[in-house]
């Protein structure tokens, strides 16, 4: 085992980017994660990579989707107020089927709300913050070694399925300096499957649930990018069965991988009488409230969502057969419990905690409100 | 020890926020305990009421934010009135005699009423050994970390040509309570 050191959230998630061989940064620093964009300004260019601060996220988020084309590891770092700017881009890469990884340090909103309090107000938005149809991968980490893994798995998966993928992370924990294990490299997967060798240009084409090959855009192949639905060469098509497969392709590539891309970790939950469904800061309460409810004889487990989008809702399902409560705790006035009601049972009953104001629960409020629940 | 939990509570830019960050870098990497330091982040920086949470442990940390407080210490009146809660039964308090004077009900606690930004001006010869001053108070009031390692590791912290006036601040924090 690798000496633990101790760093802060921020720095963790952009030494582990470096790491996953991020080669590109363009951001425009925001509070609470301008240090990802500080340490990247510092280290990059002593590593020969490339790093870019931007006149705002729209430009950013429009730099990655073109270093990601030329064959670059991209990523942006933002909050709330810049992942909103973000979304239009966003779509596109979406669309042109473009990998890249945008972190957001979730702030309290809406709108510029309050830059320095925490909040999981934006879980939705990464869900659905972009316009049409589209298929999204978001992870969330909560342990000092989740942000390291997470943040590599992140990049692992944009590569796998050519889609972008975000990275949410708490203010608390963006800012806290912590206990980390950084693990030494080659014991992590880092994925990595460029290849400048196609035998015709018509790069979208392959079967629905296959990954597409990721090739270096601009190796003197004339390909045609655009941010129009398009055809199997990428040319601007709105037939009816192209469009429908294509929907299909971008769909299914994520819908099809389920299995390789979410993850999650159970706590207690074999014999357990309620589920707690909670993910990062809020999750991190959770844990210790779980363990103070078995301290007390009362059967509570944890489900703490790695992978948030596409939703575990299989692995929840499965719990369901058996825990007939779930409480979910989130810091904001109620989004994934809608996702809850969505998959549990009608005989599955479901409870909320939830607050929107700065602070983030402690485990004694999650406590209460497991005790208050199995009564 | 299987968990310790810290508060520090000041004023920007008394470094009491570098304390905390201090006794988190020797307890990780010296001592292979596990810890974490949550500070108060807010755009009142200088001047402003501020505190650090910090919990070592033998164990990993489930919730970051201190929950059960063995040891305070505050260098002023404001950040007092706001961070004193969440203190058990028994707690070490330690205030500045100076600067903190309406204390409230403090029965249930061991409370040393100490000169510590007084001290680190006249002692240490400047405020902002606060920090180093603070952390040596915590080392001798607690042994949460080791003497020895708190030195090691401030020798080899201490900007250049500083070690000596780092090394005058712990002195004056060792002999703050006899």
């Amino acid at each position: 085992m690798s000496q633990r050191k101790v760093l802060q959230g921020n720095i963790i998630i952009a030494k582990a980017a470096l790491a996953a061989g991020c080669d590109f940064f363009a951001g425009y620093p925001i509070t609470p994660s301008s240090e990802i964009a500080q340490y990247m300004s510092k280290e990059m260019p002593k590593m020969e990579r490339a790093f870019i601060q931007m006149e705002d996220e729209i430009a950013s988020l429009g730099a990655c989707i073109g270093a990601s084309l030329a064959g670059k590891k991209a990523l942006t770092a933002t909050s709330g107020p810049g992942f909103s700017l973000m979304q239009e881009h966003l779509g596109m890469a979406v669309m042109a089927e473009v990998p890249l990884v945008i972190v957001n340090v979730m702030r309290g909103g809406p709108s510029t709300g309050m830059p320095t309090k925490p909040s999981q107000a934006d879980m939705m938005q990464a869900r659905w913050g972009t316009h049409g149809d589209h298929p999204i991968i978001a992870v969330y980490p909560a342990f000092s070694d989740e942000i390291f893994s997470e943040t590599v798995r992140a990049f692992n998966l944009s590569e796998k399925y050519w889609n972008p993928v975000i990275i949410l992370l708490d203010e608390v924990l963006a800012k806290a300096h912590m206990d980390v294990e950084i693990p030494e490299p080659g014991s992590y997967e880092v994925y990595w499957e460029k290849t400048h060798e196609i035998s015709d240009l018509n790069i979208y084409d392959r079967n629905i649930g296959e990954n597409p090959p990721r090739i270096d855009f601009f190796h003197s192949y004339p390909i045609h990018i655009d941010s129009l639905e398009h055809d199997a060469h990428g040319w601007p098509s709105f037939d009816a069965k192209t469009v429908d497969k294509m929907q299909r392709l971008r769909m299914e590539k994520i819908f099809y991988n389920l299995e390789d891309i979410i993850k999650y970790k159970e706590y207690f939950l074999d014999d357990a009488e309620v589920l707690v469904f909670s993910f990062g800061i809020s999750a991190r309460a959770a844990l210790a409230a779980v363990k103070m409810a078995r301290e007390q004889g009362i059967k509570a487990g944890l489900f703490q969502a790695l992978t948030v989008w596409p939703f575990p809702r299989a692995a929840l399902q499965e719990r369901f057969k058996k825990t007939k409560k779930v409480l979910t705790v989130e810091l904001n006035m109620g989004q994934m419990k809608y996702e809850i009601e969505r998959i549990a049972p009608p005989d599955v009953k479901k409870q909320t905690l939830l607050r929107a104001n700065g602070l983030p629960f402690s485990p004694g409020e999650v406590l209460e409100t497991i005790k208050e629940f199995v009564k | 020890m299987k968990k310790y939990e810290i508060r520090y509570g000041g004023v920007g830019g008394q470094g009491i926020i570098t304390a905390g960050a201090l006794l988190v870098d020797i307890a990780v990497e010296m001592e292979n305990k596990f810890a974490i330091e949550s500070p108060t982040y807010t755009a009142a920086v200088r001047g402003g009421p501020t505190k650090v949470d910090v919990i070592i442990s033998d164990e990993a940390i489930d919730f970051p934010h201190a929950q059960a407080i063995d040891f305070f210490l505050c260098t002023d009146q404001k950040p007092y009135d706001i961070y004193k809660e969440r203190l058990k039964d028994d707690a070490i308090v330690v205030v500045d005699s100076h600067l903190v004077l309406e204390l409230g009900d403090t029965r249930h606690w061991r409370v040393y009423h100490v000169p510590i930004i007084n001290e680190t001006k006249v002692g240490a010869g400047n405020v902002v050994l606060t920090s180093v001053v603070s952390l040596a108070l915590t080392q001798k009031m607690t042994n949460v970390i080791s003497y020895e390692n708190m030195v090691a590791h401030i020798k080899h912290w201490a900007p250049k040509g500083s070690v000596e006036m780092n090394m005058k601040a712990i002195e004056v924090g060792m002999n703050l309570i006899k």
